[in-house]
């Protein structure tokens, strides 16, 4: 069952999961966006080259390119819609990932994590499995950049969102313990009926995912095989 | 379990998504150094001009007496300032010399004097610093009273200026503050007796507010700055915006006498004592008459060590350096909230008249504190409707201790707010979108992100401001006086110190905490701005 869009890139999913839609516009200087989607996939993986304007997807998901136009629909919910206030990125539920990880430099790890205002239980989960436990007391300057970007990803999962926006998450993740993060964000996801939207450069990223392929380029969005 | 595998080469450009005010991040040290290199053209300028003015100066006298115009310069007190040019017109007239005034408060005149200042004549307003003058040896002879004057009290003209009141029934004047003139000044130093004999001193004290001349205290009256003031009955006539509430009996003070000398360093000293011989002839003394001068009952001279010779009253050094940290402390306080808000706006909001607010803000920095103090002093007078306002509310601004923290808080504003734009600047805006993301609202977001991560900075800037503050003179003097214990900070309590005799030991202790403070915020600043570099760097 999906979503009645007439017009747009329609691509396939997986009933039970909530229906993403995307049809806007955004002129920057250097880059201009048209993107039409329709999606019930539990995950998108975001390809493209660099500059095509992966980031700037997500950040319209987010809510944090008030200059798009268009309509943004999460299931249910118009997050944006012309002629409408849109939803700000704080009443979104969206877990933004950045792919600089942007952590609070004055924050501990824990207070990093627990920034949306979390409960224990979660935090030790989540802090457990991204293997920060040890870590928790650091402040950001005093960790690795593969230390960061866990800590960055366990913040937004800690948040419990309702649809992940990872970008290249996992860049700086040495071998070892990259395709367990992986695994175990992709479970956590399954759990929890999160779906992800994914920016990589990276094949393995690609398929470890068991959902679609997105192409950008120039400007406009077309499905993988 | 550390990870080895670290990311060295992330780019810390983002390509696409460039927000704009990321672009703006070299934007203030700019303008900080746009704020130095504004004054470092000043200072030069200033020096310069101030060489070469004193190069020129006595190249042009010379000149002129090669042409055989004879000059006379006489130091005269301010108010002399329209009777005695007058009165002596015809003397210069026939006798072929051109006579230059400089008018001036005889506390600043005689001292100036002492030291060597090119004047061939000196008229003081009272025995006291002809005496110190003749003391020093500074002037020929004893000196010659030439005028007398009375004081009155004076409102500004309205609809009832016609009743007077009692000078010994205290409870009959109008209400309001009254501005004397400042303490050393013979003008303040007569009112301060009068008040005194007629027993109003200890009813009084409360609502009597000092500033500089006799003359600066009528203008103040004129424009509203206070409702009441003391000052010469010649400074009176022909003002018409100021009325002669009463006068006060010779008997309440000492005779108020104008007393004229050859300066001993005088190039022409016949000319001169010509002059001062002049001065006591009737035609001058009755033209001195039709300025408000009083009758003149021909003079006896300077009686050689007779009368009392007043005592100057000294600035206290601990009180204003006391005075001067509760000034900048409450300034800085005071404009926290200001600088902050505005320094956010700055750094992060985009409209249409941001450039505007960013020259307003900055305007203090390039205005002459002077006339800063000035266009405070007219806002917030008793003049102005909105001094009027804050007045009923119990907010008396101009010469109060209030005038002087808001004196500080406005001239420090704009280092103030440059600082905090900067660190607000410093912050990477995506720090605050992640937090939003995160579902925290902006107003949380500035509490618990922005503001934290700019807090180094924003000390910083304080500390600034606070500099600045110490340093405070001009818009001070203007907006707030020179009130001992009230508003006489360091800077204003140095130079009251300049022109009162015997003031040098003090001022090298206001020189030493001058130092001591401003080496120490400076230090302060230095070790803060480090830490907000350090506090958003992530990896060192």
């Amino acid at each position: 069952m999906t979503g009645a869009g007439e017009v747009g890139a329609r691509g396939g999913g997986v009933s039970g999961w909530p229906e993403i839609e995307l049809a806007v516009e955004l002129e920057l200087p250097g880059l201009r966006l048209g993107l039409e989607l329709i999606t019930r996939s539990p995950s998108i993986a975001l390809v493209g080259s660099s500059g095509a304007g992966k980031t700037t997807v997500l950040r319209i998901l987010a809510g944090l390119e008030t200059r798009a136009r268009g309509r943004v629909r999460f299931d249910s919910e118009l997050w944006q819609s012309p002629g409408r206030a849109s939803t700000p990125p704080w009443a979104r539920g969206v877990g933004w990932v950045p792919q600089h990880d942007l952590l609070f430099p004055h924050l501990t790890v824990r207070d990093n994590l627990a920034f949306a205002g979390a409960d224990a239980e979660a935090l030790a989960e989540v802090s457990a499995a991204m293997g920060l436990t040890p870590l928790l007391d650091r402040r950001p300057r005093k960790l690795s950049g593969g230390e960061r970007q866990r800590v960055a990803l366990g913040r937004a999962l800690v948040a419990e969102p309702r649809l992940l926006l990872l970008d290249e998450p996992y860049s700086a993740l040495d071998r070892s313990l990259r395709t367990g993060i992986q695994d175990w964000v992709r479970d956590w996801a399954a759990r929890n009926r999160v779906p992800m939207v994914l920016v990589t450069h990276d094949d393995r990223d690609v398929r470890a995912l068991a959902g679609e392929t997105w192409e950008l380029r120039g400007g406009v969005l077309a499905p993988l095989a | 379990m550390g990870d080895q595998f670290i990311n060295v080469a992330e780019p810390r450009s983002r390509v696409t998504n460039l927000n704009v005010t990321r672009t703006e991040l070299i934007h203030t040290p700019r303008l900080l150094r746009v704020g130095s290199s504004i004054l470092e053209v000043v200072l030069v300028a200033a020096l310069g001009s101030a060489f070469v003015f004193s190069a020129m100066a006595p190249l042009g006298a010379q000149e002129e007496e090669r042409g055989e115009t004879r000059v006379l310069r006489v130091f005269a007190a301010s108010s002399l300032g329209t009777g005695l040019p007058a009165a002596l017109e015809p003397w210069a007239r026939e006798s072929g010399t051109t006579l230059e005034y400089v008018f001036d408060a005889s506390s600043r005149l005689a001292p100036q004097v002492a030291a060597g200042a090119p004047a061939d004549v000196l008229v003081t307003a009272d025995r006291a610093w002809m005496e110190w003058a003749r003391e020093r040896g500074a002037i020929l002879g004893e000196g010659a009273l030439v005028a007398r004057n009375s004081l009155v009290l004076i409102g500004e003209a309205g609809p009832t200026s016609s009743s007077r009141a009692d000078p010994m029934e205290a409870e009959s004047w109008p209400s309001g503050r009254i501005l004397l003139a400042g303490e050393n000044v013979p003008a303040g130093r007569y009112a301060t007796e009068a008040l005194r004999a007629a027993g109003h001193w200890e009813a009084l004290e409360g609502r009597v507010l000092r500033g500089g001349s006799a003359r600066g205290v009528l203008e103040s009256v004129a424009r509203g700055a206070v409702p009441l003031g003391i000052v010469y009955r010649s400074d009176t006539v022909a003002d018409e915006r100021t009325r002669v509430v009463l006068e006060f009996p010779d008997s309440l003070h000492e005779p108020i006498e104008y007393f004229a000398a050859v300066v001993a360093t005088t190039e022409h000293p016949d000319l001169a004592a010509e002059l001062v011989a002049t001065m006591g002839r009737s035609g001058v003394r009755e033209a001195l008459t039709s300025y408000g001068f009083g009758v003149w009952t021909g003079g006896t001279g300077l009686p050689a060590g007779g009368g009392p010779v007043a005592q100057p009253v000294l600035p206290d050094p601990r009180r204003a350096i006391t005075l001067s940290l509760v000034v900048a402390f409450a300034a800085t306080l005071a404009a926290l909230p200001f600088a902050i808000l505005l320094g956010w706006i700055l750094a992060r909001l985009e409209f249409p008249g941001r450039s505007l607010l960013a020259m307003v803000v900055l305007t203090p920095l390039v205005l002459p504190p002077v006339v800063t103090g000035f266009l405070l002093l007219s806002l917030l007078g008793s003049g102005s409707p909105l001094g009027r306002f804050l007045s009923g509310l119990g907010l008396d601004i101009p010469f109060t201790l209030l005038g002087a923290v808001l004196a500080a808080a406005i001239v420090g504003i704009p280092l103030y707010v440059a600082a905090i734009r900067g660190a607000f600047e410093s912050v990477d805006p995506h720090l605050e979108e992640v937090a939003w993301t995160l579902g925290v609202r902006p107003h949380r977001t500035f509490l618990r992100v922005t503001l934290p991560l700019a807090a180094p900075g924003i000390a910083a800037g304080a500390i600034l401001a606070f500099a600045r503050a110490l340093g405070e003179f001009g818009a001070t003097v203007v907006l707030a006086g020179n009130l001992e214990g009230e508003t006489r900070t360091i800077a204003l309590a140095v130079y009251t110190l300049l022109e009162a005799p015997g003031g040098r030991s003090a001022i090298w202790v206001l020189v030493g905490a001058s130092l001591l403070l401003s080496g120490g915020a400076l230090l302060g600043y230095e070790v803060l701005n480090r830490r907000q570099r350090n506090r958003l760097e992530v990896r060192r």
